[in-house]
């Protein structure tokens, strides 16, 4: 019952400060996404050349930092890695890619999906058809092996990557791109993203709130904790956005006076694409053991496989857009639709060899 | 009979486990780690027994023994 009390009011949190974020500046339905995030950090050095999608977003280094810092006072944090660490980097390629085709990662289908943007409906439908596809292999003998101890300095490199950016954004901005204009010129204040990272890191690490766990758990186990996260960022977050008109229910938001359409914001319409993406997003989150959300988290507790899944998702975003894969608000592209069956198939690849039926 | 709780490397490695006890005849229940017990979020295998020493699994991580309330490590593999 404990779990369950603090995962709702860790979540609601979650949904109180995506919406504050929001208020600050973050582009709309957008106060946390982790994969777009990383991706517009990947473009903020330099690995993309996407203009309107280039920061070094502080979001992400307070949640690395944030989950490091509260592993360390909880004494959580362990150094560990050496499970399948560069099938992990792209099983995180993956997933990226998946979420660069819908637009959001786990956590921002349920911002969008407090936003009233029912275009994220159809994509949590794909989303747990893709955790139900990773629970058969989960359950026919999945794994990716152990992981084994490792030393503290390995474990806190990822947090000292982060550290490093934080440096350069704050010390050494003319080293790093901006976006002057779209997602990437819509940012919260530097120290309140970075703050807002930290206690969401602080509050992930504690409840292990974690997108793609909470359904599965419910398919494994019928246990309904983790999932109270999910629910409570929901509610929480619709009710935000409500009471600061930012709430919009539709796959748009209607005509404008000229009689054009305005799109939901970062959102495209495409079901069926919508709907594979989160597919693969699900799929991939339950091979790796987590959503992205808690790919940042898991690193910041010294989980080097964790980490090096968050490589892959960074490199993954950085192909997403260099090589036109990455959907916008027009919809998706024909790279992008080719690369996310052609991620599909890696995924059932991974999983197929992955299984040992035979020993279990 | 004592309470005891094991968590492991994988999910796999709990099933693999829980088969095990199946055939000593133990009744084993798969479910998720309790987030005392660890701040990861795997699947552990809640079981009774008379003892702890007859369960071992390379896949083991941690085994623990539960009375009421109270958790006592008993064994590591981390």
């Amino acid at each position: 019952m404990k779990e369950k009390r603090n995962l709702l009011i860790g979540g609601g949190l979650v949904g109180v400060i995506a919406v504050v974020l929001v208020m600050l500046g973050n582009p709309k339905n957008m106060g946390f996404c982790i994969a777009c995030f990383i991706r517009d950090i990947a473009g903020g050095v330099g690995m993309h050349g996407a203009a309107i999608v280039q920061y070094v977003r502080p979001e992400i280094i307070g949640l690395v930092c944030g989950a490091f810092l509260m592993a360390l006072i909880k004494k959580d944090f362990a150094p560990r890695g050496g499970s399948s660490p560069l099938t992990r980097f792209v099983l995180g390629f993956g997933v990226m890619v998946g979420a660069l085709i819908f637009l959001g990662c786990p956590l921002r289908m349920a911002l969008r999906i407090a936003g009233g943007d029912l275009n994220a409906v159809v994509a949590l439908v794909g989303f747990v058809v893709g955790i139900l596809i990773g629970v058969v292999f989960l359950k026919k003998g999945f794994s990716l092996g152990r992981s084994y101890r490792q030393g503290k300095l390995e474990g806190f490199a990822i947090t000292g990557i982060n550290v490093a950016l934080l440096v350069v954004l704050v010390a050494f901005p003319t080293l790093l791109l901006f976006s002057e204009s779209g997602p990437g010129s819509m940012r919260a204040p530097i120290w309140a993203a970075l703050a807002a990272g930290l206690i969401v890191g602080a509050i992930a690490q504690r409840t292990r709130l974690c997108m793609v766990g909470g359904i599965r758990d419910v398919i494994l186990f019928k246990d309904w904790t983790l999932i109270c996260g999910f629910i409570a960022i929901i509610v929480i977050a619709a009710i935000g956005n409500i009471a600061t008109g930012n709430f919009h229910l539709g796959f748009t938001r209607g005509l404008n006076e000229a009689g054009e359409i305005i799109a939901q914001p970062v959102a495209h319409t495409e079901h069926l694409w919508n709907f594979l993406g989160m597919t693969v997003v699900g799929l991939g989150s339950v091979l790796l053991g987590g959503c992205p959300l808690r790919q940042l988290i898991l690193a910041g507790e010294g989980n080097t496989d964790s980490a090096v899944a968050v490589l892959g998702m960074f490199v993954g975003a950085a192909f997403c857009h260099n090589f036109k894969l990455a959907s916008s608000g027009a919809g998706t592209t024909p790279n992008g639709r080719i690369a996310c069956i052609l991620m599909l198939v890696v995924m059932l690849v991974i999983a197929v060899y992955n299984t040992k039926k035979s020993k279990a | 009979m004592q309470t005891f709780i094991a968590t492991f490397f994988s999910h796999f490695g709990a099933i693999r486990f829980n088969k095990q006890l199946k055939e000593a005849g133990i009744q084993g229940k798969l479910m998720p780690v309790p987030r005392r017990v660890s701040s990861s979020c795997g699947t552990c295998v809640r079981f009774e027994a008379e003892s702890d020493t007859a369960f071992h699994s390379e896949d083991l991580e941690q085994l623990f023994r539960l009375e009421g309330e109270e958790l006592t490590m008993i064994c590591s593999n981390r």
